[in-house]
């Protein structure tokens, strides 16, 4: 590499970081992922979500009840979500923790194999942004294929 | 010229051993980093077994037999790494491993799994192994000569830049939230955990404290000013002592109330990075013949990993003198506590000594001009 070519490769890669950074810390503003936003802390936002499994037949059983040999607490372990009945702080933001229960409702209903009579799963969320009166929300998971 | 003197900026060769003494403490930091997962992959889990979430479908994912091997693989290069054998492939595969596992899906994610992310891919471009590592030691051995622990600073202003930001913008976003700045937050956080506040051994009215609202709305901009000031302070000469002292009480207090991770080792092991970046540039004199004085130059010589000093021998019967970078000599007492005030270990404890009347007098007395000798050598490099 000539001498020329390190300096602007060097000018380069220090601009661009700098820019990249500056650009994920102002995403973290929006974003319900906020990687590289370095925002920690930041709510003191509470949530609990009624989770059930809406069968083909209709029926709405709640995931706290074993199904097809599978339990809720074992297939979600991770991110403040294994007991979602217990009202929880939402330690990375509401936003941040309903992302993650919405892609969560999805995970399950898609690696639940044995589950044949599923159609999908539903989450009824009772979320208390900071000290905002409650919000109700529901997030459902994509339909399975194997339900029924 | 403006552009000139920023690429002068980015290629003034500095000196590497902070980011050399942050590699060998990097490597520790990225094995308790790794310590759950691979917890978890010895009980026989692994990320795949619970929910995860990809950020993209291209992602590869490893067969299981893989990434456990790939985190054993991560422990050898993070060891390698910290020992400095191999420093540079070492390095830069523990970045790698350690990038590729935090990205295998989005519920890895955590800030102080970044921050170690960021850490480590400016360790693997610089060139940080030519001291305090194994491979210097190889080199040594062989009767080759050393290499230039110098090199130019750009990945260490980027990492200053990185280190900045992890507290601007944790303390813009608090400053610009009112809930935050007004103290709901904390508030709200420690009121709800008062159940376990009450088990630590605090007087009644400290949890009374600790539990109020109007305190809060107090505490609460304390701390966003706390990280604004930490994330300016560092970069003006003049504020950085105090932005560092104030750093370590900062990440203490945030390890002592709240799980972090990794964030509070590493963070105050990247404040290493703010140290003027040129070496023995001070001098320290003890007299040989003082048993007290050959003790404590032994314990500078030990503790000084920033190569702060060059240690020589002083008139018989004079006091332990420090000649400082700037010129400024300093004797007796003042000169123990500014020794003190520059090495890592100690520098937290003995950086408010320097506040003290008589080591403030003695300082200015001890500058050039004042009836001190200028220094023998100038500043390298020094920002």
């Amino acid at each position: 590499m000539t001498p020329r070519a390190r300096t602007v490769a060097r000018r380069v890669v220090v601009v661009g970081v700098v820019a990249v950074q500056l650009a994920f810390i102002a995403r973290g503003y929006w974003a319900d992922h906020k990687q590289f936003a370095f925002q920690p802390f930041p709510e003191a936002s509470t949530w609990r979500a009624e989770i059930v499994r809406v069968t083909t037949d209709g029926r709405r059983i709640p995931i706290d009840r074993p199904w097809a040999g599978y339990r809720w607490e074992e297939l979600v372990t991770d991110r403040g979500l294994r007991y979602p009945g217990i009202r929880h702080h939402a330690d990375t933001g509401l936003d941040n923790q309903l992302a993650f229960l919405d892609s969560a409702l999805d995970w399950v209903a898609e690696n639940t194999q044995r589950d044949r009579e599923t159609r999908y799963l539903e989450a009824r969320v009772t979320a208390w942004h900071n000290d905002d009166p409650p919000r109700e929300r529901t997030f459902r998971s994509a339909e399975r294929e194997g339900g029924g | 010229m403006m552009v000139a003197r920023f690429d002068e900026l980015l290629a003034r060769p500095v000196s590497m051993r902070a980011l050399a003494l942050l590699r060998v403490l990097a490597g520790p930091v990225v094995l308790l980093h790794l310590e759950p997962f691979l917890s978890d992959a010895l009980d026989g889990e692994t990320y795949r077994d619970s929910f995860y979430e990809p950020y993209a479908s291209w992602y590869p994912e490893p067969p299981e037999a893989v990434y456990i091997g790939l985190l054993c693989l991560a422990v050898i290069a993070a060891t390698a790494m910290s020992l400095g054998l191999l420093t540079r492939a070492a390095t830069a595969t523990t970045f790698a491993l350690v990038a590729y596992n935090v990205f295998l899906s989005t519920t890895h994610y955590q800030s102080n799994r970044a921050y170690l992310i960021i850490v480590l891919a400016v360790l693997a471009l610089a060139p940080c192994g030519r001291e305090l590592s194994l491979d210097a030691w190889i080199r040594r051995r062989r009767g080759r000569p050393a290499l230039d622990p110098s090199a130019p600073g750009w990945p260490l202003w980027l990492l200053r830049f990185e280190c900045a930001a992890v507290y601007g913008a944790s303390g813009l976003s608090k400053l610009v939230d009112p809930d935050w700045f007004g103290g709901f937050v904390t508030w709200k956080r420690v009121a709800d955990a008062r159940d376990d506040l009450e088990a630590w051994p605090l007087p009644d009215w400290a949890i009374s404290a600790l539990t109020d609202a109007d305190f809060h709305a107090v505490a609460a901009k304390f701390v966003v000013f706390t990280e604004l000031f930490i994330a300016l302070g560092l970069w003006w000469r003049g504020s950085r002592y105090a932005a560092v002292w104030v750093a370590v009480i900062f990440h203490l207090s945030i390890e002592a109330s709240a799980s972090v991770q990794v964030f509070s080792v590493l963070a105050i092991a990247v404040l290493l990075i703010w140290t003027v970046p040129s070496t023995r540039d001070r001098v320290l004199r003890i007299d040989p013949a003082s048993a007290r004085q050959r003790r404590f130059g032994a314990a500078v010589g030990a503790l000084d990993w920033l190569a702060r000093f060059r240690v020589e021998p002083a008139a018989p019967g004079a006091p332990i003198e420090v000649d400082d970078r700037d010129g400024t000599v300093l004797r007796g007492a003042p000169a123990v506590a500014l020794a003190l005030s520059r090495l890592p270990l100690t520098a937290w404890f003995a950086l408010p000594a320097l506040l003290l009347p008589f080591v403030r007098s003695a300082r200015r007395a001890g500058r050039p001009g004042i009836g001190a000798p200028a220094p023998a050598s100038g500043r390298v490099g020094g920002r």
